[in-house]
């Protein structure tokens, strides 16, 4: 017992080693590709312009101006100190943009992903229980033409039909602005921005949680302990969700981790349909204007996150499935 | 009131008690309707709603805009100018009137009385006078002050502006030149970091409220002192939508730029639609630093080559029309009409480059000395993803010119032709209407533009367009004006394809009746939104 609890901790520390290794890598990589972009900031900037036009002295001018680049380890100081530098384009810290932004993403991803992972969740226990049924064959074709369809494509669809023919819902922002409204009036004016951007993605995670939910389902139901547990005279329900669904659980954990993990810039598309405001949207006015520094901590923290996620998962693993808990062990 | 209605509907009979409720549920409707109804009747009279795709152009105050037209326009709400123009040309803004003294080679401006800063502050001569010095020690770069050689107080309130020479834009400039207040900025040491509160002190009809960075939107307020009289619209918002039809058909915006083949719609649900004059053109840069493309006559086969009247039928649904290939728009007051053009005309084409000593393969493809006639055409979203990179190529290789076409991101592909790093390239660039200053920048080989030809190969042209800027006398510079696009369209060192249709639509239900100003805002911004439209 001492031997394996100690060789246990000896795992978790190189394990440990090897996330703080892959996140110096990954900070490495935010600080480096983004500066690798051709075309720079004042050319995005400034040399398309038909009211400006700089002479080349006023623009190696501008180009010192903004130059910020110090080198990596002075990025790598800052960034413990957890200075991200200021935007080139507003010249504001980056940090108060990321978190001015952050809200609206956490609220649409993260509401799209439960959403999308709980009805997706049930809908895959009561399919693969209702095998060969009219019920389960019409949601699996559907999700199956679902999934083939990209968000851009359910996106537009979901505006002209909601917000162009039967103006239920309005077409671009997450809210009227500057409407001056009471709390709750801002609530529901909220909500109704949310809705369409929000069903793009629900339509968009659906069909995926509910397919390997079902497949997994299916590869459970067949074990014997599920015939015992109904010889035992257990409700349909209990050995539904208590008994299979739990083993089951597995693979659709991972997809929502990694969903989650893909926060930052997985609303990318969905974003720019709708005009919401968020951290894709901020990425691309980002990329576009080449506001190094703001591409630089939106990337960090979007591949950090993907990296804590997976840190997570294991983790979770080994609550969910003893085996895996097993595995450390042995 | 209501919860003792509610009461004896309970004591009535069941009967009785539904169509009681119906009247109750009807009343509440209608006076949820009615509560609804009003809010927007009352929105309706004092706000206005602007749209646009990109929503963030910076914070609305001069040195923090960004260098484009929208973010000068939000700029202007705030900050006013010695002059302004409308739809009748000039007209006085912070300057009742002015004049021009041949003899001092000066301008003198005779200011407004009882204008008012946006914090209550009287606006005086000094706060002109230190514009100028201002705007010269940090440079701004809407305006060019080059030509001015200093400023003084010349009555209680008149102010002379001094030029080193005569400087035909002077005007144009000065239309555009926002003043600032002394007290906020005679502190500032570097404006382009100053972001504070009264950065946004102007004497323009609109105070600041708000920008939010991240949702691209902006607040202005009516300005209640504003020397005009209190603009018409009490809130001016800019929010930001990716369509703009559906943001003018949802309500959610009342004007907004649209595309072309939205107009019917737009027209059919009452909406106004306004269509500009021919100022922005998309042009087919031409690499005339190296060989064969520095050959002039080269150039003329590749205009000739080229059917421009097919790329508005096939990739813009023929929305726009041929452009003039003297660069200045037809629709501007000093265009030549006898501008030399270069027809599509594909056998000259090949006569030319078969003159130029090219031989037409078996397979169709020109070559001289064994080597392949092979042009690289880089083609970007200029504006919006179109397909005339693809169109050109294929004209461009029905003459029998080989093309390897390279569609990229816009910044990659301004980086490569700043670079001199292409064959031909496709780009696009307006202020064709504005005042003439835009074809030395447009043309002149010093220009930073990545639109600009970037052209040194006449000397003649160099001098005529330096001395367009000197020349004061309309009826003269329109003579040099009139050789400039003569000798441009020989040269041909860049190609103007055509004009887009420009249109924008508004809802004639606010009040409002926008207008593009001829000549465009400033030195020659194509938007509608001029401020001018606001006031009463």
């Amino acid at each position: 017992m001492m031997l394996s609890s100690r060789r246990f901790t000896k795992k978790r520390i190189s394990l440990l080693l090897a996330y703080s290794l892959s996140a110096l890598l990954m900070i490495w990589l935010s600080y480096l590709l983004p500066s690798l972009l051709p075309g720079d900031f004042v050319t995005a900037m400034y040399s398309t312009s038909e009211d400006v036009t700089l002479t080349a002295a006023q623009e190696s001018e501008l180009r010192a101006y903004y130059s910020q680049d110090t080198g990596f380890s002075e990025y790598l100081l800052k960034l413990i100190r957890l200075d991200w530098g200021n935007s080139y384009a507003f010249l504001t810290p980056v940090s108060e943009l990321f978190f001015e932004a952050l809200p609206w993403t956490l609220l649409l991803l993260v509401s799209a992903n439960i959403l999308a992972a709980l009805t997706g969740f049930i809908a895959g226990v009561e399919a693969a229980f209702r095998r060969n049924s009219r019920f389960e064959r019409s949601l699996v074709s559907c999700g199956t033409v679902l999934e083939g369809l990209p968000e851009i494509c359910t996106g537009v669809i979901l505006l002209a039909v909601f917000s162009l023919y039967l103006g239920w819902f309005p077409a671009a922002g997450a809210e009227t602005a500057y409407a001056e409204l009471s709390f709750q009036a801002w609530l529901l004016d909220v909500g109704h921005h949310l809705t369409l951007p929000l069903a793009s993605l629900v339509i968009a995670y659906f069909p995926g949680n509910f397919l390997l939910t079902r497949t997994s389902m299916i590869m459970v139901i067949s074990q014997p302990y599920i015939k015992t547990a109904q010889a035992k005279g257990l409700s349909g329900l209990r050995i539904r969700y208590a008994h299979a669904a739990r083993n089951a659980l597995l693979p659709l954990v991972t997809r929502f981790g990694l969903r989650l993990a893909f926060t930052v810039t997985g609303a990318f598309v969905v974003e720019r349909i709708h005009a919401y405001p968020g951290l894709g949207t901020l990425l691309f006015n980002a990329i576009r204007l080449r506001d190094l520094p703001v591409i630089q901590a939106i990337v960090l923290i979007s591949s950090i996150m993907v990296l804590a996620m997976i840190m997570v998962l294991e983790l979770v693993y080994a609550y969910l499935d003893p085996r895996v808990q097993d595995a450390y062990q042995r | 009131m209501a919860k003792k209605f509610a009461l004896t509907v309970h004591q009535n009979t069941q009967e009785d008690g539904d169509s009681l409720m119906a009247l109750i549920q009807r009343c509440t409707l209608s006076l949820i309707f009615i509560l609804f109804f009003g809010i927007i009747c009352f929105a309706g009279n004092s706000e206005i709603r602007i749209a646009d795709p990109s929503g963030d152009w910076g914070f609305p105050t001069p040195y923090r805009h960004y260098p484009r037209g929208p973010g000068y326009i939000r700029m202007s709400m705030v900050f006013d100018t010695l002059i302004w123009k409308d739809t009748t040309g000039v007209i006085p803004a912070l300057a009742e009137s002015w004049s021009y003294e041949p003899e001092t080679l000066s301008y003198l401006f005779t200011l407004r009385q009882g204008v008012k800063w946006h914090d209550g502050r009287p606006l005086t001569p000094a706060d002109v006078i230190f514009t100028f010095q201002y705007l010269k020690e940090h440079p701004y770069n809407f305006v060019r002050l080059d030509s001015v050689s200093g400023c003084e107080i010349a009555g209680e309130h008149q102010v002379r502006v001094k030029l080193h020479e005569p400087y035909a834009p002077f005007l144009a400039y000065m239309a555009t030149m926002p003043i600032l207040p002394e007290h906020v900025w005679n502190k500032v040491k570097d404006p382009k970091k100053y972001v504070q509160p009264d950065s946004f002190i102007g004497t323009g009809p609109y105070t600041f409220v708000d920008f939010n960075k991240v949702k691209g939107t902006y607040l202005f307020e009516a300005f209640a002192d504003y020397y005009q009289g209190r603009p018409k619209i009490d809130r001016l918002i800019y929010i930001k939508a990716d369509d703009p039809l559906l943001a003018l058909l949802t309500g959610k915006a009342d004007l907004a730029e649209i595309e072309p083949n939205m107009v019917k719609i737009l027209e059919k649900k009452g909406m106004t639609i306004l269509r500009n004059q021919r100022g922005w053109n998309k042009k087919l840069m031409i690499n005339h630093t190296k060989e064969p493309f520095s050959n002039k006559e080269f150039r003329h086969a590749l205009a000739y080559a080229i059917n421009r009247q097919e790329i508005i039928d096939k990739a813009h649904q023929g929305h726009g029309t041929v452009a003039s290939d003297g660069l200045l728009s037809p629709d501007h007051e000093f265009y030549n009409p006898k501008t030399p053009s270069y027809e599509y005309n594909p056998a000259k084409a090949r006569k030319i480059l078969t003159s130029l000593g090219y031989i037409q393969g078996k397979d169709g493809f020109f070559a001289k000395d064994g080597k392949p006639l092979h042009v690289r055409l880089l083609a970007s979203t200029v504006t919006t993803t179109d397909r005339d990179g693809e169109i050109i190529r294929h004209q461009l290789e029905q003459v029998g010119i080989a093309v390897d076409l390279q569609m990229q991101e816009k910044t990659a592909a301004d980086t490569q032709i700043k670079a001199w790093d292409f064959d031909l390239a496709v780009s696009g660039h307006g202020g064709l209407l504005g005042d003439t200053v835009m074809l030395n920048r447009m043309i002149s080989p010093k220009s930073g533009s990545v639109n600009s030809a970037r052209y040194g190969g006449s000397k003649k042209l160099l001098g005529l367009l330096k001395e367009q800027l000197r020349t004061m006398d309309k009826e003269k510079r329109r003579r040099i004006l009139a050789e400039i696009q003569k000798i441009y369209a020989e040269e041909l060192p860049s190609l103007s394809l055509y004009y887009p249709e420009s249109t924008a639509a508004y809802n004639p239900k606010k009040g409002i009746s926008w207008y593009f100003t001829p000549g465009g805002i400033g030195t020659g911004i194509p938007l509608c939104q001029n401020k001018a439209a606001l006031l009463r």
